[in-house]
């Protein structure tokens, strides 16, 4: 660092303006008026977005439009670490299907068979059947229609989960189930073979975990034929559901959520709640910055002896902190 | 370092202490004598601190002795070895980063010494080898070789200077490279070997150097020169730093000298000389690394505590091993107790981000860049040495923003050191201005008593003294070699005030012609060219405080001529005589010139011979010879007669009073040390207002503590009476000093030397301490303080004495000589002024500037925002990395304390090196919150930073709060969005990581516009930075998410941010969650802004910022 300097050495340094410190700059100037306005529109921002959000939430009828069924699970920890890096993403990948990568303790069965998919997160994977019904009256019972697919992110269908080939159960030779599972990964959806394998989109949405021990995941859409085309016409369903999914195991609950969707994306009153109150935050400070504004105004004009008496008094009060103390022996 | 290859190279320490023999030519002295070769060090000089081959190991080693390097590199062994969350990638990557960077700088650096030492060591010498001129390489030159060198070539080593090939053996060199004295110094040969002009000649010459063993003191030397002349008993010759010619310095107006080496190589003292600097550390830098103590406090709570909270959680046995979530056989069967250990090592590996590898990095590149524009300001260049500013050190940057005592030499710092001569004073009649006749001295039209003139001859005495007493030098120029009478000529010397004599003297007609073969040529005012012979030099001192000649007349007498301060010269000669010229030196003193007295003595030849003889018996010792020299001189210079005084004015700097006014408003105290006279160091200080007109001067000299038996009591009294008066002044609410100033009586305090010494070392043991307290005690409640008729090494002892005050005050010394330079180095900042003294101050100075005055705009405008922009560095890195790190401690909590990281590791890595670094570092290099002309052109504005303002408790906790609010919104926000809506279309799920995606994008805009609302100052290259690291953010993570990266395991980001940013809602929420973690910061500035605009005048307006001290200046 001692040869910083020699450039100016007996040289007239560079009048560039970046060398004097002198380059063109914007200078924030803050007035009074210019703030306020700011803040008053910022303010008027959030509570027009908040009451926007709010109104469409409100306006939205549940039962019209795309309709969404969830299970929801509570005290389920997908996201502990153990847990979430159980997995072998070669093998969803369908690249090797017996690549176990560090899916411990599920990665071979008791007979050193890889299994497939390995790891803690599929072989937990939530195995109820949910069917809706919709009670035309009390003898007809219309099942719901629903699609299974359509409900995992597109890339994960796509690419980040392939099967190693289209013949499902040779792919799978040489590889056992899951502990858990009933059936092999190969029969999840037999009828559909787009959505059977790595692809079943079930078992796609279970592999994203979730970030919270409470937790929703996307189950069925319906699917917008017939009765149902508005929606869920108003009236009576009811859930038949077959039990396989153990939560008292750890404690835990388990639900099913049916949802619409607003232009915003899920339900929007949360977010529409917090819009408005911020936004009535921020008009509220704006105020009352106007209103310190309009008294500092008047008290200047009218006592400029007082104002000038108490910031004197402020000076000495701060001066204190800086007083060099008495000498002591050093 | 220098000091340690010195050992890998020479022989030990002890060698140093007695002498060294050095045989000429490495010839045996005599057939009979067994000789052996003593082993020196050869002429390689080694300034490189590796090789190639120990780079590596060396400089990691170096690297990892700093603590924060250290640490990161156990986190990362730690990351390696446990089996931990994030992987090792995450901190070494930033390690290896930083470790790569550094030793890049530090390789390149040590290159460009490599190539400069290859320079030296390679260059081509002459050495005279059985009667050869021989061409080597400079490193090839051993101890005791005889070099050649020619006319303008540097010495390759240090070299006792044979023979010049001149008849009167001397030779020039100028020493500019060593200590910046441009001025030619003669040295001369030993009289015996002057004649010795040939390779042959010389070859023949049989001698041997007795020497002292290499010390770094350049102007010291003492040796021997035994010259063995066939069968005679050997001719001894003593040597001094007359006739030692030093390595680095350049032959001038000489055509060739031989010379033989006695030191060589790292033992030569230009070597010995280059060592590194005492490390000097900044308030700053000790602040950081209280922060990093209290960061680390908090990342080892926050380990222990989630270990706790794991284990606590674990209790349960649905938590410790869910049937999802089975243990593997390698868990079951490690002891709990590691378990735990290993645990608490995630956590903190998991949560080390808190403590930021980066920050080091971009402080170090922020001084190092930042000091660039100290010497690129065009405002400290100064026409006359043509040069501007120098930075010697970047480490002290931001202390030039806090001093709180300046201390600053007089003459050459406050005043110009050109002297001029004023008006002299002969046998008590005064002299002043110059006259048209020829033959005489005109008197002025003074008061009335001066009615006549003084004798003839005493005033053609005086003026011979004046133009025989010195070691004033005239530049020749390299054509001429007769006669030199012409009007121009050209005086060199160390001194100016002597050039100023030898000046004023020519004016009245008496002109020094300069020195041949040992004869001063004077002029004198009937055009007659005398020449006197000089005998002796007795040369100045600093301690004597004066110095003589020994001349021969043409006429054969022998006469001593001495000039000295008026306190050395008074007592030794006679009384009668003293007081009619002390009136008008004490005239003259307060009128601010500096005077010196002129005395003479004439010396029978008995005397000569015994003083001659003496003086060469002193001049031969090689032990204690100083001191011999000084009782000898002491014993001359005495029973002289006084013949009259000369007064010769030094002028003010340009703007030296503004400065000090300045200062003085900026809440600095400013204390002038000299070792100038007390009447004319007071004057001065009035004259640049350091002291006002209604300044209560109080006094603590030699003459308030007058007679010699009562002094001690004497200063007692004096002592507690000042501070009676003071404290009566200051009563017990006086803590607010600054305020004092304005309304009460202003004290000044004057200090001597000898008083200093008197309270510093009073011999009483009980009472030396309140003395020093109680004197203390006084020059706190002083505005100003001025110690004069100080010796250098009282100026650094005044120095540590404040800087060791309560609450350790930081300190600024300011001085352009020699003799400032202990105080330079004592002092927290060391500026040093290029003056003409020499460059020994700048050399050894943290700063130098080109004159007093542009101090003001080094600490006013560059040391402030200095010291802002690093404060708000510090801040803010530590700030950024809290919230980063809270909401993955946060985190925890909902994952059962299972180590499970928010964030991507790439995000984890690239935060501080790429995504927050660069709007941060071009902050710290470009803000300037309130402009360079307001800082300059209102003093007071430095207080608001004074006492490391902005690094204190209270402006931490207000950074760490903010950072803990906004890291609580950043993730409670997300948390509670996310819980109570899907925040996607299509009703599709996300995930954890499209969880820590959001809270991380959010955190990033808020941290960079949060810097972005402290930034006053928006240049292009801000706007750049800013938002080219946003846009830098988006990019970066759209292209980790849109590839499968092959080499990862998990491809958990894979889309992630795209179909984060494919919801309107995920959009609205982070918008929100920006704008509520600003909300307070925004609203707290607005709340400044609109309550100041209100309370002031439209006409001083400056934004301030929220950590910035609150001052105001009582006359608002």
């Amino acid at each position: 660092m001692d040869n910083t300097s020699q450039i100016s050495q007996s040289r007239l340094p560079d009048s560039t303006a970046l060398k004097q410190q002198q380059l063109p700059a914007y200078k924030l100037q803050l007035s009074a008026t210019k703030v306020l306005t700011g803040f008053f529109i910022t303010g008027a921002f959030c509570l027009g977005m908040g009451i926007l959000l709010i109104l469409s939430a409100k306006s939205t009828k549940e039962i019209e439009g795309n309709i969404y069924m969830y299970y929801k699970l509570y005290g389920f920890y997908q996201n502990l670490n153990p847990y979430v890096v159980s997995r072998s993403n070669n093998q969803l990948m369908g690249r090797d299907v017996k690549d176990v990568g560090n899916c411990d303790p599920f990665s071979k069965s008791h007979n050193g068979t890889p299994i497939a998919p390995c790891g803690a997160i599929a072989n937990s994977m939530f195995n109820d059947t949910i069917i809706l019904s919709y009670n035309l009256n009390s003898s007809i019972h219309i099942k719901v229609p629903m699609l299974s697919i359509g409900i995992a992110w597109w890339t994960d269908k796509y690419i980040k989960f392939q099967n190693p080939s289209l013949n499902l159960p040779s792919t799978f030779a040489g590889t056992t189930k899951p502990p858990y599972w009933p059936k092999p990964v190969y029969e999840l959806d037999e009828e559909n073979a787009g959505n059977n394998g790595f692809l079943n989109e079930d078992f796609i949405v279970w592999m994203r975990t979730a970030a919270f021990p409470t937790f929703k995941k996307l189950y069925r859409r319906l699917y917008r034929i017939q009765y149902f085309t508005e929606g869920l016409p108003a009236g009576n369903y009811s859930f038949n559901i077959t039990y396989n999914f153990p939560v008292t195991r750890f404690q835990g609950e388990k639900s099913v959520v049916l949802s619409t969707l607003t232009w915003s994306g899920g339900s929007s009153l949360f977010l529409g709640l917090t819009y408005t109150v911020t936004g009535a935050v921020t008009w509220l400070a704006s105020f009352s910055m106007m209103a310190i504004h309009l008294m500092l105004n008047g008290r200047k004009t009218v006592f400029p002896q007082q104002k000038s008496e108490d910031s004197k008094r402020k000076a000495e009060n701060t001066e204190m902190d800086s007083e060099v103390n008495g000498a002591k022996d050093v | 370092m220098f000091r340690r290859s010195f050992h890998r190279f020479c022989a030990a320490e002890e060698k140093r202490v007695g002498t060294r023999t050095v045989i000429l030519g490495n010839h045996p002295v005599s057939a009979t004598e067994t000789y052996i070769a003593p082993r020196f060090c050869d002429n390689r000089i080694v300034s490189s601190k590796y090789t190639l081959w120990n780079f590596l190991p060396k400089n990691l080693f170096e690297q990892f002795r700093r603590i924060a390097n250290f640490y990161f590199l156990i986190i990362f062994l730690v990351q390696v070895t446990v089996d931990t969350p994030t992987s090792p990638v995450t901190s070494g990557l930033p390690l290896f980063f930083v470790i790569t960077v550094t030793a890049i700088k530090q390789g390149y650096e040590d290159w460009l010494r490599h190539r400069a030492d290859n320079e030296v060591n390679k260059s081509t010498v002459y050495v005279i080898e059985n009667a050869e001129r021989v061409k080597k390489e400079s490193e090839k030159i051993k101890v005791g070789d005889v070099v050649e060198v020619q006319a303008d070539e540097t010495f390759p080593c240090d070299l006792i200077l044979l023979s010049s090939c001149t008849r009167d053996g001397i030779c020039h060199v100028t020493t500019a490279s060593l200590d910046g004295e441009s001025n030619y110094k003669t040295h001369y040969a030993v009289h015996d070997t002057n004649a010795l002009c040939s390779a042959e000649s010389i070859d023949n010459l049989r001698a041997a150097i007795e020497c002292e063993q290499p010390q770094p003191d350049l102007y010291k030397f003492v040796g021997r020169i035994s010259i063995y002349n066939n069968s005679f008993e050997p001719v001894a010759r003593s040597l001094g730093p007359e006739n030692l010619l030093l390595k680095g310095a350049t032959l001038k107006n000489t055509k060739k000298i031989y010379g033989v080496a006695v030191y060589t190589g790292m033992e030569t003292k230009m070597a010995l000389n280059y060592q590194g600097k005492s490390q000097k550390r900044s308030a700053v830098e000790k602040s950081i690394n209280a922060f990093l103590i209290v960061y680390l406090l908090i990342l080892l709570t926050k380990a222990a505590v989630c270990t706790g909270l794991k284990y606590l959680w674990q209790s349960n046995p649905h938590n410790d091993e869910p049937w999802y979530n089975q243990k593997t056989q390698k868990e079951r069967d490690t002891f709990k107790v590691l378990k735990i250990f290993t645990d608490f090592l995630s956590f903190m590996v998991l949560f080390n981000f808190i403590i930021p590898v980066s920050m080091y990095v971009t402080v170090e590149m922020q001084k190092f860049l930042g000091s660039f524009f100290i010497s690129w300001d065009k405002d400290f260049y100064d026409e006359d040495i043509n040069e501007g500013a120098l930075v010697n050190t970047s480490d002290l940057n931001e202390e030039l923003g806090q001093v709180d005592y300046v201390f600053t030499d007089k003459t050459g710092t406050l005043t110009e050191n050109s002297m001029e001569f004023i008006e002299c004073c002969i046998d008590g009649y005064k002299y002043k201005g110059v006259t048209q006749e020829t033959d005489g001295l005109s008197q002025t039209d003074g008061p009335v008593t001066y009615l006549e003139k003084a004798d003839k001859n005493r005033e053609e005495l005086f003026l011979r003294a004046l133009c025989l007493c010195h070691t004033v030098e005239i530049k020749i120029n390299d054509t001429v070699d007769g006669a030199t009478e012409s009007a121009d000529l050209t005086y060199v010397s160390s001194s100016p005030d002597e050039i100023a004599l030898v000046k004023g003297a020519k004016k009245y007609g008496f002109t020094f012609l300069g020195i041949r073969n040992g004869h001063m040529k004077v002029e004198n005012q009937r055009k007659e060219i005398e020449e006197y012979e000089l005998l002796h030099t007795l040369s100045f001192d600093s301690v004597r405080r004066r110095m003589s000649v020994i001349v021969k007349t043409p006429a054969g007498d022998i006469l001593l001529f001495c000039k000295g301060a008026d306190s050395a010269v008074f007592p030794r000669v006679q009384n009668h005589e003293v007081a009619p010229i002390k009136v008008h030196v004490e005239q003259n003193a307060v009128d601010g010139y500096r005077t010196l007295c002129i005395a003479f003595k004439e010396i029978t030849p008995d005397d000569y011979e015994r003083i001659d003889r003496q003086l060469i018996e002193a001049k031969m010792a090689l032990q204690d010879r100083e001191e011999k020299m000084d009782k000898v001189f002491d014993d001359i210079e005495t029973n002289m007669n006084l013949i009259g005084a000369t007064a010769v004015e030094d002028k003010l700097q340009d703007q030296a009073a503004e400065t000090i006014e300045a200062l003085h408003a900026a809440g600095l105290k400013v204390w002038v040390l000299t070792g100038d006279k007390m009447e004319t160091a007071k004057s001065t200080c009035y004259a640049c207002r350091l002291f006002q007109t209604s300044t209560e001067i109080l006094e603590l000299t030699t003459k308030t503590v007058e007679d010699g038996e009562r002094k001690e009591d004497r200063l007692h009294e004096l002592l507690i009476e000042y501070r009676k008066k003071l404290l009566h002044e200051f009563p017990k609410n006086s803590r607010s000093l600054k305020k004092a100033w304005t309304e009460h009586q202003e004290y000044g305090l004057i200090i001597d030397g000898s008083t200093l010494s008197l309270i510093l070392n009073s011999t009483q043991d009980s009472g030396s301490n309140s003395y020093k307290s109680i004197f203390l005690q006084i020059c706190m409640k002083c505005t100003a303080v001025l110690c004069c008729r100080m010796a250098p090494l009282q100026k650094a002892q005044i120095v540590r004495m404040v800087k060791n005050l309560k609450g350790s005050p930081i300190t600024l010394s300011i001085g352009d000589g020699a003799n400032d330079v202990s105080m330079i180095l004592e002092s927290h900042v060391g500026i040093g002024i290029k003056g003409k003294e020499g460059r020994q101050a700048a050399r050894n100075s943290d700063y130098s500037v080109p004159k007093f005055k542009h101090l003001k705009k080094l600490l006013l405008a560059h040391g402030h925002l200095y010291y802002m922009r690093i404060a708000h560095l510090v801040q803010y890195f530590f700030y950024k990395n809290l919230c980063f790190i809270l909401p993955q401690f946060l985190y925890q909590f909902f994952c059962g304390f299972s180590q499970q990281p928010l964030y991507d590791a790439a995000y984890l890595t690239m935060y501080n090196i790429c995504f927050t670094s660069l709007p941060i570092l071009a902050y710290s290099l470009l803000e300037q919150h309130i402009n360079i002309d307001t800082l300059t052109s209102d003093p007071r504005l430095y207080m608001k930073i004074s006492g490391n303002a902005m690094l204190q408790l209270g402006p931490f906790l207000y950074w760490t709060l903010l950072a803990a609010y906004e890291g609580t919104v950043f993730f409670f926000g997300t948390y509670f969005i996310s819980q109570t809506s899907s925040l996607e279309d299509n009703g599709k799920v996300i995930g954890n990581w499209t969880f820590g995606t959001i809270v991380f994008t959010v955190l990033v805009f808020t941290v960079t516009l949060k810097l972005a609302l402290d930034t006053r100052f928006w240049t292009w290259i801000n706007h750049f930075v800013i938002w080219g690291s946003l846009a830098f953010y988006m990019f970066f993570s759209f292209f980790w998410g849109g590839i499968i990266w092959p080499f990862l395991r998990q491809q958990r980001m894979y889309f992630v941010f795209a179909h984060m940013l494919s919801s309107v809602s995920t959009w609205l929420a982070i918008i929100l969650l920006i704008f509520i973690s600003l909300f307070p910061e925004i609203l707290l500035i607005l709340l400044k802004n609109v309550k100041r605009r209100s309370a002031r005048s439209p006409t001083f307006e400056l934004p301030t910022l929220l950590s910035y001290k609150h001052v105001d200046s009582g006359d608002s």
